[in-house]
């Protein structure tokens, strides 16, 4: 039997073939992934500030500062104030996402005239730039030119204008509605996918079954769109929970303080209050959210996986 | 031989691209970081350098174009990463921290006799700190109240009006909403809004900080200041003034739906233009007022960063932007109180509302005098409005936290 000669170049190339396959995304990790998370946390050790880029070594204190430091005038601890107000902010945007999404792939998946043009223009809000889209938003809601103020005034709905973002609550749902304009379409889109994937013979088994059309919904097609809704929920989580353009745009973080979610105080400690604040409180403020983020991304692989095991 | 004529033509276009990078090459780049937005357009700054070019061939200037917003952040995090550009932008309010940054290189030496003589002195001090001028302005800006004047003479109001309780009465008789509102206020999270309030309390004799730098904005003056501007005139104001920046409510003006608010010479000629009966005074002095009048004098101007790779050309520019001839085209087109004497007698400063805000200049405060770090304390500031105009906090409460941060932002709690 004729053998080929396999030398030590060839079981070197065979060794190390694989490696260079991954080698430019092991690159683009360690540069875009691995060096900014090394680097926050580098500087969360450190003192310092856009005034004075000479780190001093500092310790845990820029740990202490975000869980102590109080803004006169404010309630409660700064950053802890933030975060809270992120968990509302994301979970509501989130809300709106997941429910209005659900709801609009079951839309475009039914047999509707002209789906592929609703499914075009559902798709279209995300092509358009945050900031574009949130400044849109802004003037939509304005109190004086606003559309929907427009239209609630005709209507008769309301006998004054609203100040969707001049008041502390009204700012903090608009805002989050906006947000969740803006991430509508990637949940409509992907949950549309999990729904095509669904098998029809199992919808037809059921249907032979008796099962009326709630049963066929929330016994087979939910169960098995889950992990497609999971999985979308848990990236929008990660986005949303660093969603920065809506509400700088619509309300730099106001009224008051009523939307200074986390992106918008880490901005506000890194780059407006420089004596005070820094980039290395704001680097312990990023990586504190960052495990916040990471503890959220668990959460739901652990029900991910609970829900794969479930149904199996 | 058809093959052949391509390559050729290849290799003579490949040939001419190389000589045209090598004649770029050749040249020197200057790159300048200017604002865009709120009455700053491309077209009026690219001219400059195109004119700059036309006299300098070996000098190739690149603009490079941010909103006002972001301004501020393009350039720490420019100087942060070490490629600051040849030549910045900047408002005037933001030279001590600049400076304390290192940020940025003190030009007393460049300056000769004939450029400290062009422009007012007062217009120097704003752009000095620590005893050197870290600037050559570039605009200038006084406000004043702008007014319907068919809208108050047709409600009985005296005008001028000379004092603040004329205004809040004017105020009071003309507003008629939704169709006319009677003092157009803005409180939005924006610069402008401590600008405009600031007219209130230069006017009734309170200061942000004194001299030390010790915040002094909890006042009882200061306080009035507030109760009057956010509180008692909010009655009469547009709908939910949080909304409202002062750039947004030209808008409202040329529409003819609001009576007065304070603004600049700009907005006056863009009212005329729509047809308003512009009446334009100087803010009148408050119960505790030092002065008879008083505005906020706002500067913005050209630095040179530390980090500048090419200085002395940097300079050069610098001088040739803020050249006579060039800062009375800048000043007429964009519509910026004159900073030098010999320009605020040009033919085009002559008209009446021209000289309400260049006279204004003689009863004018600098913006941010003894303030270290703008930005935090106008956060501080916004904050405090906020909280006062939506109930959150009375006056003084709301002034009080603000100078305890402020106090701390200028390192003398």
């Amino acid at each position: 039997m004729f053998h080929r000669w396999r030398g030590p170049g060839a079981r070197w190339r065979a060794r190390w073939a694989g490696f260079l396959y991954v080698l430019p995304m092991l690159l683009y990790l360690a540069l875009f992934l691995i060096y900014p998370i090394g680097r926050v946390l580098y500087l969360s050790f450190f003192d310092v500030t856009l005034l004075s880029m000479t780190p001093q070594w500092a310790g845990w204190s820029n740990y202490l500062w975000a869980f102590t430091f109080r803004m006169p005038g404010q309630e409660g601890v700064y950053f802890l104030a933030s975060l809270g107000r992120t968990v509302l902010w994301v979970g509501l945007s989130l809300l709106l996402k997941v429910s209005l999404g659900l709801a609009g792939a079951i839309l475009l998946h039914q047999e509707l005239a002209g789906r592929q043009v609703y499914r075009t223009l559902a798709v279209l809000p995300w092509g358009l730039p945050w900031a574009i889209a949130a400044m849109t938003w802004a003037w939509t809601m304005n109190t004086q030119f606003g559309l929907v103020n427009g239209v609630l005034l005709r209507l008769g709905l309301v006998s004054q204008p609203v100040a969707f973002l001049g008041a502390p609550v009204a700012a903090f749902v608009s805002t989050a509605v906006a947000d969740a304009w803006i991430g509508l379409p990637f949940m409509v889109v992907m949950i549309l996918a999990g729904l095509q994937s669904v098998p029809g013979d199992l919808l037809d088994a059921a249907l032979v079954d008796g099962a009326s059309p709630w049963i066929r919904f929330f016994r087979v097609t939910l169960p098995l769109v889950r992990p497609v809704v999971l999985t979308t929920a848990l990236l929008s989580t990660v986005w949303t929970f660093n969603s920065f353009d809506p509400i700088w745009v619509m309300t730099r973080g106001g009224p008051v303080s009523a939307t200074e979610t986390l992106p918008i105080a880490i901005y506000n400690v890194a780059f407006r209050l420089l004596r005070f604040g820094g980039l290395g409180k704001a680097a312990a403020m990023t990586t504190v959210q960052v495990l916040v983020v990471t503890a959220i991304t668990l959460g739901y692989l652990q029900a991910l996986r609970g829900g794969q095991e479930g149904s199996q | 031989m058809k093959g052949r004529g391509i390559g050729l033509a290849v290799a003579l276009a490949v040939l001419a691209g190389l000589l045209a990078w090598s004649g770029t090459a050749s040249a020197e780049t200057l790159r300048v970081l200017l604002p865009i937005g709120g009455g700053y357009t491309e077209e009026d700054q690219i001219a400059i350098a195109e004119a700059y070019m036309a006299a300098h061939p070996d000098v190739q200037v690149e603009m490079e174009f941010v909103g006002w917003d972001a301004l501020w952040d393009r350039i720490i995090t420019s100087i942060a990463t070490g490629n600051a550009p040849d030549v910045i932008y900047i408002a005037s309010r933001w030279i001590p921290a600049l400076a304390d940054m290192g940020a940025i290189i003190p030009l007393d030496p460049y300056i000769d006799e004939a450029k400290w003589a062009l422009y007012y002195p007062a217009v120097w001090e704003s752009v000095e700190y620590q005893g050197q001028h870290w600037g050559i302005v570039r605009a200038m800006s006084t406000k004043a109240l702008l007014y319907n004047k068919t809208l108050l003479e047709a409600a009985g109001v005296e005008l001028p009006m000379t004092s603040w309780e004329a205004i809040l009465e004017a105020a009071r008789r003309v507003h008629n909403p939704p169709e006319v509102y009677g003092f157009g206020l803005p409180a939005n999270r924006f610069v402008s809004t401590v600008t405009e309030f600031q007219n209130w309390l230069y006017a009734n004799g309170a200061r942000i900080t004194n001299e030390e730098g010790v915040a002094t904005v909890d006042s009882p003056a200061a306080v009035e200041a507030m109760e009057f501007y956010f509180g008692a005139l909010k009655a009469y104001a547009q709908p939910s003034p949080i909304e409202w920046r002062r750039e947004d409510l030209i808008r409202l003006f040329k529409s003819g739906r609001l009576a007065m608010y304070t603004d600049h010479v700009f907005s006056v000629i863009e009212a005329l233009e729509a047809g308003i009966d512009v009446g334009v005074q100087m803010v009148p002095a408050g119960p505790q007022g030092d002065r008879p009048f008083a505005t906020v004098v706002v500067t913005d101007s050209i630095a040179i960063p530390a980090q500048a790779r090419h200085k002395d050309l940097a300079v050069e520019f610098a001088m040739f932007m803020t050249n006579f001839e060039n800062q009375a085209t800048w000043d007429i087109t964009l519509g910026f109180i004159p900073p030098m004497p010999a320009e605020a007698g040009l033919e085009a400063f002559n008209p009446w509302y021209w000289q309400v805000f260049i006279e204004g200049l003689e009863y004018g405060i600098p913006q941010a005098a003894s303030i270290q770090d703008w930005e935090g304390v106008q956060e501080a500031l916004l904050t405090a409005t906020q909280k006062y105009f939506l109930g959150q906090a009375d006056a003084e409460t709301a002034l009080k936290e603000a100078a305890q941060t402020i106090n701390i932002l200028q390192g003398v709690q």
